[in-house]
């Protein structure tokens, strides 16, 4: 019987941005870092199978297709990496930092989000910019794509809501519900909402249609937090990550702690061990029989910890009992 | 009223008072509150069998039901949902529940309500702390100093996080639940108990409490509004002495941000910027067909006369504004033309 949790081997060698899987697998899973690394591991035979190094940390990245990687970087670079044969191009370029990177299958483009407060749209075929969308005078912090629909949570505590049939303008613009900085925005596998959480410990469950009765359904619930000598540490949620099938959907917090919601019945269904230290990304699977769980320290306390943990990534092969609303 | 009625209906807890709209759903609560093993968090059906799981695995005595009233503590009876609570206690719930709303009976359940307040409570202290520190480091000095005493002053200006915005949207949970801490549940208001409790995860980890409990006059139900400027004012009420400290850098700035910060980033940014440009340049050269439709047709200017030169400006001009406008109809455009 395979373990319920591999660590993998050749894990990046500073802050892990992100990690995904690749469309219709669980086999493969792109990671992006700090140290400037782009590596695709094949999860079942816990090997790196390629490594792209470039000189500036990577931000996030993003499959296009199995073969077809996308990156965003600090020095404000979108580039375009094709793992069989080992080459990278560079794709084009924002004004600040690129922050996200999203495939947008409805329209076979990949989505950018970055410091310079727009999103980009690019066509890769062409390998050119097809748009560039002005997010309200926030920079990017997160983003999420879901078939036509786009969220974005920018510095100003704004969620920016697009429709990529019509870009011309957003089709709203909501001041988060969460009072503190937000951190990771995802939309429900079924675009009626968004799950969105921030530093101060707390997630907040919005739906997209402005009826007042579907309106009344969002809440928002503290985690991540914990209390020692009447002292009470409330950690940033970094990473939010949908179960495609069950729509649950699990949250990592700088408490090194990966828990797993049922938002619908509001209720938590479980939570894992705690993991070497904060944690910087969750990705599950398409069919949500795996998750991803990237773990580095991203110099969120004020004293930090006598040694720095080692950034690691885990594989977790999830269970129905789980992940499953009860 | 008719409201009572319903009530006297309701399943109930037997070890915290508390009702539900379900009996399913009490009987979840009780395994997760009452029937929980502290040390391996199984989850057993009754009070007896939790002691006998401690006893035999874990070899430690339980005396007390977890979380329960201190009146209703006994392990030895056996009671699942509904069933087994002891008849004098039935009657007696339901004599309160109808109105037999003799003093002694209504303390009792005050009483009992206020044990379970805490639990929905801590987060009006906590959250306001949080709000503290980043404030009291940057800003809250001055205002604190200038103006009035601390409670007041804070909400208005809490424009960093941009707080205020908040309580609207949440108003309307909200209401709800100062009123059911403030007013400590003294009629156990029907309308309020559903309303959280059904949800035993969620019920400290909501996001309607924190505001307005320690404000005394939002006992009536006049209070939201106000309550919802007053929120910051509670730190300095906090009566448990629980503070909360966030685990983030006081900057309002992402973690990427501050860690972009960073000497070694910064450095490797400057230094690679030549290289960058080189390669951007050719890259958008070879790559980029925007950029290489208008680098060319201003390398037609200076040969072609006047007039095409301007017409190629003018196309240049378009072209960029389209592109900007409607750029995902060209885009689905060229997609379906062009290749």
């Amino acid at each position: 019987m395979r373990p319920t949790e591999v660590k993998l081997n050749n894990c990046p060698e500073d802050a892990i941005s992100a990690v995904k899987f690749g469309p219709k697998t669980n086999q493969y899973l792109i990671a992006s870092a700090w140290d400037g690394t782009v590596r695709f591991y094949d999860v079942v035979n816990n090997a790196m199978r390629q490594k792209f190094v470039e000189d500036m940390p990577v931000m996030d990245v993003a499959f296009m297709d199995i073969v077809h990687v996308v990156s965003g970087s600090l020095d404000k670079q979108l580039r375009l990496y094709d793992v069989n044969t080992h080459t990278e191009t560079i794709v084009g370029s924002h004004d600040d930092a690129v922050r996200c990177v999203e495939y947008a299958e409805s329209v076979n483009g990949i989505l950018t989000g970055s410091w310079d407060k727009t999103i980009k749209l690019w066509d890769m075929r062409e390998s050119r910019c097809v748009g560039t969308y002005e997010q309200s005078n926030g920079k990017v912090y997160s983003m999420s794509v879901n078939d036509e629909k786009i969220v974005v949570a920018t510095s100003d505590r704004k969620v920016l809501i697009w429709d990529l049939r019509k870009m011309e303008e957003y089709m709203m613009k909501r001041e988060s519900s969460l009072k503190y900085q937000t951190r990771c925005i995802r939309l429900f596998p079924n675009k009626e909402g968004y799950v969105m959480s921030s530093i101060e410990g707390r997630v907040a469950v919005e739906y997209l249609d402005p009826d007042p009765e579907v309106q009344k359904r969002k809440f928002a619930f503290k985690c991540h937090r914990n209390k020692e000598d009447s002292i009470e540490h409330i950690y940033p949620v970094n990473a939010i990550s949908f179960h495609n099938v069950y729509n649950t959907f699990a949250t990592g917090g700088s408490d090194c702690l990966v828990n797993i919601w049922d938002g619908f019945n509001k209720k938590r269904l479980c939570q894992f061990h705690q993991y070497d230290t904060s944690i910087s990304s969750l990705n599950f699977s398409h069919d949500g029989s795996t998750l991803a769980i990237a773990c580095s320290y991203m110099d969120e306390f004020e004293e930090p910890p006598a040694n720095v943990p080692n950034p690691v990534i885990y594989v977790r092969y999830v269970t129905d009992q789980e992940t499953k609303q009860k | 009223m008719g409201r009572k009625k319903k009530k006297a209906s309701k399943p109930w807890c037997w070890y915290c008072n508390r009702e539900f709209d379900d009996e399913k759903i009490l009987v979840q609560h009780q395994k997760a509150k009452h029937f929980k093993c502290h040390i391996c968090h199984k989850k057993l059906y009754t009070g007896p069998g939790l002691s006998i799981h401690c006893m035999q695995v874990h070899k430690e005595t339980v005396d007390k039901v977890p979380n329960s009233l201190p009146n209703r503590s006994n392990i030895e009876i056996e009671i699942f949902g509904m069933d087994g609570i002891p008849a004098e206690d039935v009657r007696e719930h339901e004599r309160q529940k109808n109105g037999g709303k003799s003093d002694s009976d209504d303390d009792e359940p005050a009483a009992k309500k206020k044990v379970e307040i805490p639990l929905s409570a801590p987060p009006p202290m906590m959250m306001p702390p949080n709000m503290m520190p980043p404030m009291m480091g940057q800003f809250a000095p001055m205002g604190m100093m200038t103006n009035m005493p601390p409670m007041a002053p804070m909400p208005p200006f809490l424009g960093p996080g941009g707080i205020p915005m908040m309580p609207p949207h949440m108003l309307p949970p909200r209401p709800l639940f100062p009123a059911m801490a403030t007013t400590s549940a003294a009629a156990v208001n029907p309308a309020i108990v559903p309303q959280k409790p059904t949800f035993p995860a969620y019920s400290n980890a909501t996001i309607s409490a924190p505001p307005t409990t320690n404000n005394p006059s939002a006992t009536g139900n006049s209070a939201p509004p106000e309550g919802s400027k007053l929120p910051p004012s509670v730190p300095t009420g906090n009566a448990t002495g629980i503070t909360s400290k966030i685990m983030h850098p006081p900057e309002d700035l992402s973690l990427e941000e501050l860690r972009a910060r960073k000497p070694k980033y910064q450095q490797k940014l400057t230094s690679s910027n030549n290289h960058q440009q080189r390669i951007s340049t050719s890259g958008s050269m070879m790559q980029n067909h925007n950029a290489a439709v208008s680098s060319s047709s201003s390398m037609t200017i200076p040969t072609s006369s006047s007039t095409s030169s301007a017409a190629a400006a003018a196309q240049a001009a378009a072209f960029s504004k389209a592109q900007e406008v409607s750029a995902y109809h060209r885009y689905r455009n060229h997609s379906q033309y062009n290749y």
